[in-house]
């Protein structure tokens, strides 16, 4: 994370220019070329999507294909979101999951995370391993009793059955406890000593050192919620309950309409937010996946 | 570290006699903060788990009470033709993408690692990394529109170059690797970022002096480099197993699990079992085998990163 990143940095500095003048520029200019064909092939399927969600139902299969819009057929867009799906009401489903999945884990993952880094009490490394390997458990395998739960609790077809599961979760615990650990416990010393209590010394002092963290968590769970499939194909089944992931499935099959322009129109309209998210919150995405990874 | 964090502990109110209400106190915190986290793990994963052991042993549609088989589900998994070929589909999807995801990713982020200006290695970097933020389901959206026989980019591009067209989402022999393709298409730069930050750390100094020892690129990688990684390389693979063995959305969106069963996955299975069939009692064996192979990959890796894993 932001210290992986500086320690990068500091080693750059003096031996990788050394490095420069000796290896041969030809070197440079290939991996630069391989990167930039392996990047065609990673933007086009993204490119093929916009200008087709801009095509009228006629060109919309041209063969060869255009690689840039020669025509605007904004049509499509209000045609995707109005048609047999309601698309907006699927958006502000995924979004009001996302949402509030994403608060509840800012509100748990960061206490336990502190807590698992820096107070001690009986049994802490115990629950640490129990709730690690809670990683280990995909809700694939406990999504039968969960369906069974959240049926007795009459939460099928409602956002609940997708929050309440969501909002408390070991990556999220073991994220944060990488990134208090990282923060030197004498700064929390320091403020017990004033007589501070456990619970202001946490919102007042540590909360805010560890900002990064608590932006990589947030964008991080919103992202895993935004775009997940599997757990509301189960726990929504009706048009209207249905997030924007589930909607646009929905759309292709038994609704579809059967023209392509207006399929990609839907599915730009679902992935510029998660463009745009990724445009603004790039560096604590990065940060967030790496520093489990390499400090793991 | 609890050992040396209780040293840290100021003298004075230690002596005071506040120290045992104090740490008393922390103690009562440390509980509350955890609490939350452990209530959600024990009802939304714990419970649920237990409760997915029980069923496994039952027979239950739902509608009347869980009736004790013993393992008589079990029984039924050696027996079930399905089950099998879902497995091996499942197992060629993990495989394929434990060594088609690191691989590449393991490439580009060594490419990515040369000296180039800066701004090509954010981009780059960004680019490739992209598609591991956007639902698979929409990459499939995208993917099935361009392999689709006659309409399809991908064999109209083939075509251009002499390839007969291909089906790509409705052949038994070839819809797999479809699906293969995809799943690489969208995780490879996810591994890629983690490889690319372990290389970052691997010290330039080190390199440096095994080219000055006369190592070549190829020895410097595999005896320098490669240990310096291979935290990040077990990382990446564990996940990679994991993310595999789940594989859903993606089948769902291109071939539906067909033709036939042939690029049906574990999940999908199961899920049918489950919420189709009504066969709680047995989709719940299927979960048990589901969480018994996770539960081995991740121990296996755990045990051989103990052995292998260079740490500084």
């Amino acid at each position: 994370m932001s210290d992986t990143a500086l320690t990068a940095g500091r080693a750059d500095v003096v031996p990788r220019r050394r490095r420069m003048t000796r290896r041969p520029t030809v070197g440079t200019v290939v991996c630069v070329v391989v990167l930039a064909l392996g990047a065609i092939g990673m933007l086009a399927p993204f490119a093929y999507m916009v200008v087709t969600a801009l095509k009228s139902a006629q060109h919309a299969y041209d063969l060869p294909p255009d690689w840039y819009p020669k025509e605007f057929q904004w049509q499509n867009f209000s045609d995707a979101i109005h048609g047999p799906l309601p698309l907006l009401r699927n958006l502000w489903n995924s979004a009001f999951i996302a949402g509030l999945t994403t608060i509840g884990m800012l509100i748990t993952a960061p206490m336990a995370g502190y807590a698992f880094a820096h107070l001690r009490f009986p049994g802490r490394n115990g629950v640490f391993v129990l709730l690690l390997a809670a990683l280990m458990v995909p809700i694939q395998v406990t999504v039968i009793p969960l369906f069974l739960i959240m049926r007795n609790l009459h939460l099928i077809n409602t956002p609940w059955s997708l929050i309440l599961p969501q909002v408390t979760g070991a990556f999220g615990v073991f994220l944060m406890r990488q990134f208090f650990l990282s923060v030197p416990r004498e700064l929390f010393e320091a403020a017990k000593i004033d007589g501070a209590n456990e619970w202001t010394i946490y919102r007042a002092v540590a909360l805010p050192l560890v900002r990064n963290g608590l932006s990589a968590l947030g964008i991080l769970t919103f992202l895993t919620s935004w775009n997940a499939y599997f757990a509301p194909s189960i726990f929504l089944n009706s048009q209207d309950s249905a997030t924007l992931p589930l909607a646009l499935v929905l759309m292709r099959g038994p609704f579809s309409t059967g023209q392509i322009n207006i399929i990609m129109a839907a599915t730009t309209f679902a992935v510029v937010p998660a463009f745009i998210v990724y445009l603004i919150a790039q560096r604590w995405i990065i940060a967030g996946l790496t520093s489990s990874a390499v400090k793991g | 570290m609890v050992a040396d964090s209780r040293l840290s502990v100021p003298a004075a109110a230690v002596a005071a006699g506040t120290g045992d209400r104090r740490r008393l106190r922390e103690a009562r915190a440390g509980y509350l903060f955890v609490a939350p986290s452990l209530v959600g793990f024990l009802v939304f994963v714990l419970g649920p788990l237990i409760a997915v052991a029980y069923f496994s042993l039952t027979r239950y549609d739902v509608l009347t009470p869980p009736e004790f088989v013993g393992l008589d589900n079990y029984r039924r998994l050696l027996s079930d033709a399905r089950l099998h070929t879902v497995y091996l589909n499942t197992i060629v999807y993990v495989v394929a993408a434990v060594v088609l995801i690191n691989g590449f990713a393991l490439l580009l982020a060594v490419l990515l690692h040369q000296r180039m200006p800066r701004f090509l290695t954010v981009i780059f970097r960004s680019v490739y990394f992209f598609p591991s933020l956007v639902s698979l389901v929409y990459i499939s959206l995208i993917w099935q529109a361009l392999f689709q026989r006659d309409t399809g980019l991908v064999n109209y591009y083939l075509g251009e170059v002499g390839v007969g067209a291909q089906s790509w989402l409705n052949s038994t022999s070839l819809s797999r690797w479809t699906v293969v393709v995809v799943d690489v298409w969208r995780n490879v730069g996810l591994a890629m970022l983690i490889f690319v930050a372990a290389l970052q750390d691997v010290p330039a100094e080190l390199e440096e002096a095994a080219q000055i020892d006369g190592a070549g690129p190829f020895t410097t990688f595999r005896k320098i480099i490669m240990p310096m990684i291979s935290q990040a390389i077990f990382f990446n693979v564990t996940i990679t197993v994991i993310g595999a063995f789940q594989i859903y959305e993606s089948i769902i969106v291109l071939t539906s699990g067909g033709p036939g069963d042939s690029t049906r996955s574990v999940v999908m299975y199961l899920a049918e079992r489950a919420f189709s069939s009504f066969q709680i009692g047995y989709a719940s064996a299927i979960a048990m085998t589901l969480f018994a192979v996770i539960l081995t990959a991740t121990l296996i890796q755990f045990r051989l990163r103990r052995s292998w894993v260079h740490y500084e």
